[in-house]
């Protein structure tokens, strides 16, 4: 099965984790649910910001804030590119600490806060996944086991609640061939190597390599384009 | 494979490669290398994260375990809850610990990573140094290092005092940045290097200074580009 027969794995559906994301939007989503979020988007965007803005000073009493805030978000991206709990679970904590000794550098006129974490997190369990530990503890991993923790459910109102910058990468993507942002997908989601996306979709490396690159350039092109 | 790409083109592939994660083993090690030893690089990656962010909306949550954050709360105990505080009593430990001499350790923060020591080859009395700056007139660290006993010594100009700390890195040749610890804004700064760390400073291998947020222990990975930079020439 290549990266086209994934689709459904790369779509999540929860909610919470996309209103915490809103990088700008005034839609309010009272009466969605009766989770925090619920005032809208702006304000948790604006929640988040503070109480990241104060651990940046120090302050630890913040840092649970952010964690209640964002660790469910958090972790959903260490267990999809770890693979498994233990280890993403260890990654998470790691994060954390990371986001303890970085926040002073979190700078909310250049990132969204949530944004400025996920980058943190995901680049954590990269890292993770491309170290002797993880390469090994992976290899134990049932076949595709990093699959399982995914989503199949399909975003039914995505376009509805992205900002403007989301809807402009997710119409750029859509204008690239299929394997090549399926692919591109994978390793986002996936934290998948180019030998591992060569391997899975049964390619040359050269030419897995091939389609990424130009895959990426056209999407620059395009989101340049505006 | 890519002969089609023009040289920008491939650049730019690299960063946006670095970004999403694709590479692996020597390539990412390279990558990693060049996004800390050349600022312009490190903004094209910095930008290709931006340009995919929107697919952070995307992520399906999960609970993680209660231990995570008793875990967070554990390591958070072992430092003291002011950060300026914090790299004091690093300072008295230190001093205690006589891995610093003499006046000049006020004036140095270095961090030493425990693990396990390989037996280093007896080396021949050497002397390596590198002059550690930016292109423009900025921080400027004079780095001496003698091979034969593995003390190293700095002469630290014009660092701005501020909340992020100076972190030096070594970086060799074809490899990933190894953090040396933190260093003070200015003054003078010596420290005899752990002996895993004396097999890094080699001729041709690259010294890096970037500014980081304070901490107790040396950082896995630089977070920004490079202020300074230099060669390490053996003499």
């Amino acid at each position: 099965m290549g990266c086209a027969g994934r689709r459904a794995a790369f779509l999540g559906d929860d909610a919470g984790a996309r209103r915490l994301n809103i990088p700008v939007t005034s839609l309010r989503l009272d009466g969605v649910d009766g989770t925090q979020w619920s005032s809208g988007a702006d304000e948790a965007r604006a929640q988040l910001t503070a109480a990241l803005t104060a651990v940046g000073r120090g302050d630890r009493a913040a840092l649970r804030q952010v964690y209640d805030m964002t660790a469910a978000k958090l972790f959903g991206i260490c267990l999809r590119i770890c693979g498994e709990r233990a280890s993403a679970e260890d990654v998470l904590q790691t994060v954390y600490i990371k986001v303890w000794e970085r926040a002073g550098q979190f700078d909310a006129a250049r990132a969204s806060p949530i944004t400025w974490l996920a980058t943190i997190a995901r680049n954590g369990a990269i890292d993770w996944r491309r170290s002797v530990a993880g390469r090994m503890v992976r290899d134990t991993l049932p076949e595709q086991a990093a699959f399982a923790v995914a989503d199949d459910s399909p975003l039914a109102d995505q376009s509805l609640v992205v900002a403007e910058e989301g809807e402009q990468l997710h119409r750029c993507m859509g204008e690239l061939e299929d394997r090549t942002r399926l692919c591109i997908r994978a390793a986002f989601f996936d934290g998948s190597t180019y030998a591992e996306l060569a391997e899975r979709e049964n390619v040359p490396l050269g030419t897995m390599k091939s389609w990424i690159r130009r895959g990426l350039l056209r999407l620059k092109d395009c989101l340049g384009d505006g | 494979m890519d002969d089609h790409l023009t040289p920008a083109e491939e650049r730019d592939a690299l960063a946006a490669e670095l970004a999403l994660g694709l590479l692996e083993g020597q390539a990412r090690a390279d990558a990693l290398r060049l996004s800390l030893s050349d600022p312009e690089f490190a903004a094209q990656v910095a930008a290709w994260e931006a340009k995919l962010a929107p697919l952070h909306d995307e992520w399906t949550d999960a609970q993680p375990g209660a231990a995570v954050w008793s875990g967070i709360e554990r390591q958070l105990a072992d430092a003291p809850a002011d950060k300026v505080t914090a790299i004091e009593t690093r300072l008295r430990r230190w001093r205690a610990g006589a891995l610093l001499s003499g006046a000049v350790a006020a004036a140095l923060a270095f961090v030493l990573i425990t693990q396990p020591v390989p037996t280093p080859k007896p080396a021949a009395p050497q002397l390596a140094v590198a002059r550690i700056e930016s292109d423009a007139a900025g921080p400027l660290v004079l780095a001496r290092y003698n091979q034969s006993n593995g003390l190293m010594q700095l002469r630290i100009h014009g660092f701005e005092p501020g909340t992020l700390a100076p972190e030096l890195w070594v970086i060799p040749e074809g490899g990933t940045p190894v953090s040396l610890g933190q260093i003070g804004h200015a003054g003078e700064a010596e420290m005899t290097m752990p002996p895993p760390h004396r097999l890094l400073m080699t001729e041709g291998a690259t010294l890096a200074i970037t500014m980081e947020p304070v901490s107790k222990t040396p950082h896995p990975a630089p977070s920004s580009v490079a202020v300074a930079s230099g060669k390490i020439i053996t003499i």
